[in-house]
């Protein structure tokens, strides 16, 4: 299987020959990878070097943690490409905001009502997290559509709290 | 000594003061939270109580309960650790009506320090400098906050009467953005310890964090442990401590000052115990009282490395009434060591708070290093509490070894299932302020950052991209495996299932 591995723009071609071989760029290496204790801590041992890192999906791409170092890295297959490309045609141009939790926590106050106008910066609501208390802002001008979150409830991170419609204007470039 | 202590705590302070009483042979009491049924400090302790629900303030923080369970369980001592109820004079007081022994000082010295205000003017007439502030005024309204600041001048510092940790503390640059930041202040110290009231303090800029641990016996006698350099925080929070601090290095006239100064305060409130003075010293070595904690403090194993005294251990002798084990010309401190704060914290997402089962945990051993913690496989950690979930100290002959051997150990380091700041940690290890010692309170707001940081390093670009195609590679294949089988397949169901399976 041939990919592509992008990180930091740079793009590395990775041909996988077998389970213990692959190609990458010119030079055909020796790999052996094992999840250790079967989580995504990895050791990976290339031509006798030793390498141990994290590996996480991070929203369609991978995030690896090497040695102190956080790196990204796209990875794209011709599978993938393909379906890349057929599902680009649904994404349609969405111009509300959708504010999701940044992390779990406890709604200590939500300070807007659906409907209302807010302006840009001001604070939606203040959610509290391992002591700290976080204010979540609007970072547009709008109106509060579809609040799902009162006072009192926890929240997982990345769960929707609400959405902000901009006002529409005549020239909303589309 | 003690038959039995019923400690007040949880996580990795709750499970060291646990040790220390084991040591000692003294039977220990845990108290437990519904979140914290599978905590360590439950385990490991001789009997354990469940005291109420989640929220600290439903079970941690529930005074009225933890004493009632001591007084059932026969408990002869209450140890508070530090947070929750260690500051707290009612809960002090509370103890020795009940007959318990609080491990800590009196209720008095607790109120005396515990109100920063008052604080502020029992030291400041005992002759030791202060940093400009609305100290010993009581407690101010907005408006009357809103006249004083322009007086004293800005950049200030908003910070709760009863504060610690960076809770309810803000930067305050201008008088517009004043009003928004008292509200949120306020609003933060009420939820943090129940009190809403907050005063303000002189910025002092370029300014180093240096803070002094004083023992007291119920005697009178009070000693010093040298210095802890606590300047690398981030919104206030300490993430760095070290002993000895590399700006006062060897400027040991300084140092014999502010330990005696040190010593001076304490006396002034009568103290006994454990406690710590925390001082700003600005660059012209200018050092001025901050507060006085009234604690153990996190980050005591610095100084226990450096001067080899167990300072949990001394809590509880002369808390008993013992007299303390050494006296100040027998405190010597060798070599170096430096304590990194791991937090369940994303630095790579802004230090957000990361929640969940922890599935693997590989903790460093090996020469000179010391792990403080609660937690390990399987254990859940819940968005309720602190996010300091592990201490990881170094002693090194030099200060030059200790960064090495914390490099060394950070590296080892591996916790799988939530987010830590260990690479946070390893970026500091690697950065020149702080291999040469030359850093203060802003450093890590204001001149670092994990991305510039990150340029400067050696970087594994191509075994990042190995790494992960590896990866990527086993999941597709094991998805085809499972998926691959011709028949009927939904196209909806191969869209959404194999995300589930990455989880």
């Amino acid at each position: 299987m041939k990919y592509i591995a992008e990180v930091d723009g740079l793009e590395f071609p990775v041909e996988i020959l077998d389970e213990h071989h692959a190609r990458f760029g010119e030079e055909i290496l020796e790999v052996d990878l094992a999840a250790v204790s079967g989580q995504p801590l990895y050791s990976m041992i290339v031509n006798g070097e030793s390498f141990e890192g994290y590996v996480y999906p991070d929203e369609g791409s991978w995030q690896v943690l090497l040695l102190g170092c956080s790196y990204s890295v796209n990875i794209e297959d011709e599978r993938e490409k393909r379906l890349r490309s057929s599902e680009s045609g649904l994404i349609r141009a969405d111009l509300e905001f959708t504010l999701k939790a940044p992390m779990p926590g406890l709604a200590i106050d939500v300070q807007v009502n659906e409907g209302q106008q807010v302006k840009k910066g001001q604070t939606l609501i203040i959610l509290e997290s391992m002591k700290m208390q976080n204010d979540l802002r609007a970072p547009i001008a709008g109106s509060i559509v579809r609040l799902r979150i009162k006072v009192g409830e926890s929240v997982q991170q990345k769960q929707i709290l609400l959405c902000i419609v901009p006002n529409s204007s005549g020239d909303t470039q589309i | 000594m003690f038959k039995k202590i019923l400690i007040a705590n949880r996580g990795e302070i709750a499970v060291r003061i646990l040790r220390a009483c084991r040591e000692l042979g003294i039977k220990t009491i845990a108290i437990y939270s519904e979140a914290d049924r599978q905590a360590l400090h439950v385990r490991f302790a001789d009997e354990a109580y469940l005291i109420g629900p989640s929220p600290a303030r439903e079970s941690y923080l529930r005074g009225d309960r933890i004493i009632d369970i001591a007084r059932k369980s026969g408990a002869d001592a209450i140890h508070p650790g530090y947070g929750f109820l260690a500051e707290r004079a009612d809960f002090a007081s509370g103890c020795v009506d009940a007959g318990l022994v609080f491990i800590g000082p009196k209720a008095s010295s607790i109120a005396a320090m515990g109100d920063k205000a008052i604080a502020r003017t029992t030291v400041a007439k005992a002759g030791v400098t202060i940093v400009p502030g609305t100290e010993g005024e009581g407690p101010l309204r907005d408006d009357e906050l809103l006249a004083i600041a322009p007086i004293i001048g800005f950049p200030l510092l908003i910070k709760a009467t009863s504060g610690g940790g960076g809770k309810g503390m803000r930067d305050v640059h201008n008088i517009q953005e004043m009003p928004e930041l008292l509200l949120s202040a306020r609003r933060e110290a009420e939820s943090s310890f129940g009190d809403g009231n907050v005063y303000l303090e002189k910025l002092v800029e370029g300014a180093h964090h240096i803070e002094f641990q004083i023992m007291a016996d119920q005697f009178g006698n009070v000693i010093h442990l040298g210095e802890r350099e606590c300047s690398i925080q981030r919104r206030h929070q300490k993430l760095i401590e070290e002993s000895p601090s590399p700006f006062l290095a060897d400027d040991e006239p300084l140092r014999q000052r502010m330990g005696a100064v040190a010593v001076q305060a304490a006396l002034a409130v009568d103290y006994a115990n454990a406690g710590t003075i925390e001082f700003l010293v600005d660059k012209e070595r200018n050092f001025y009282f901050l507060e006085m904690n009234t604690r153990l403090q996190v980050e005591h194993p610095v100084t226990e490395t450096v001067t080899g005294m167990d300072i949990v251990t001394e809590q509880i002798r002369v808390a008993f009434g013992l007299p303390l084990s050494r006296k100040q010309e027998s405190i010597r401190c060798r070599g170096a060591a430096i304590e990194c704060r791991i937090n369940a914290e994303d630095p790579y997402n802004n230090f957000l708070p990361s929640t969940g089962r922890i599935t693997l945990t590989q903790p460093p051993t090996g020469p000179g290093v010391r792990i403080d913690t609660g937690i390990y496989a399987g254990f859940e950690i819940s968005p309720y509490y602190d996010p300091l979930i592990t201490k990881m100290i170094v002693w090194g002959e030099t200060r030059l070894q200790a960064i090495v051997r914390m490099r060394r150990a950070l590296e080892e380091y591996k916790i799988v299932g939530i987010r830590t700041n260990i690479p946070f940690h390893q970026t500091m290890m690697d950065t020149y302020p702080f291999i040469t010692g030359k850093y203060d309170t802003r450093f890590v707001e204001e001149q670092f950052s994990m991305i510039d940081a990150a340029e400067n390093r050696e970087l594994y670009l191509d075994i990042a991209a190995l790494m992960a195609t590896m990866v990527a590679y086993g999941q597709m294949e094991h998805r085809a495996q499972v998926y691959g089988q011709p028949g009927n397949r939904s196209n909806w169901k191969w869209a959404n299932r194999p995300e589930k399976l990455i989880r």
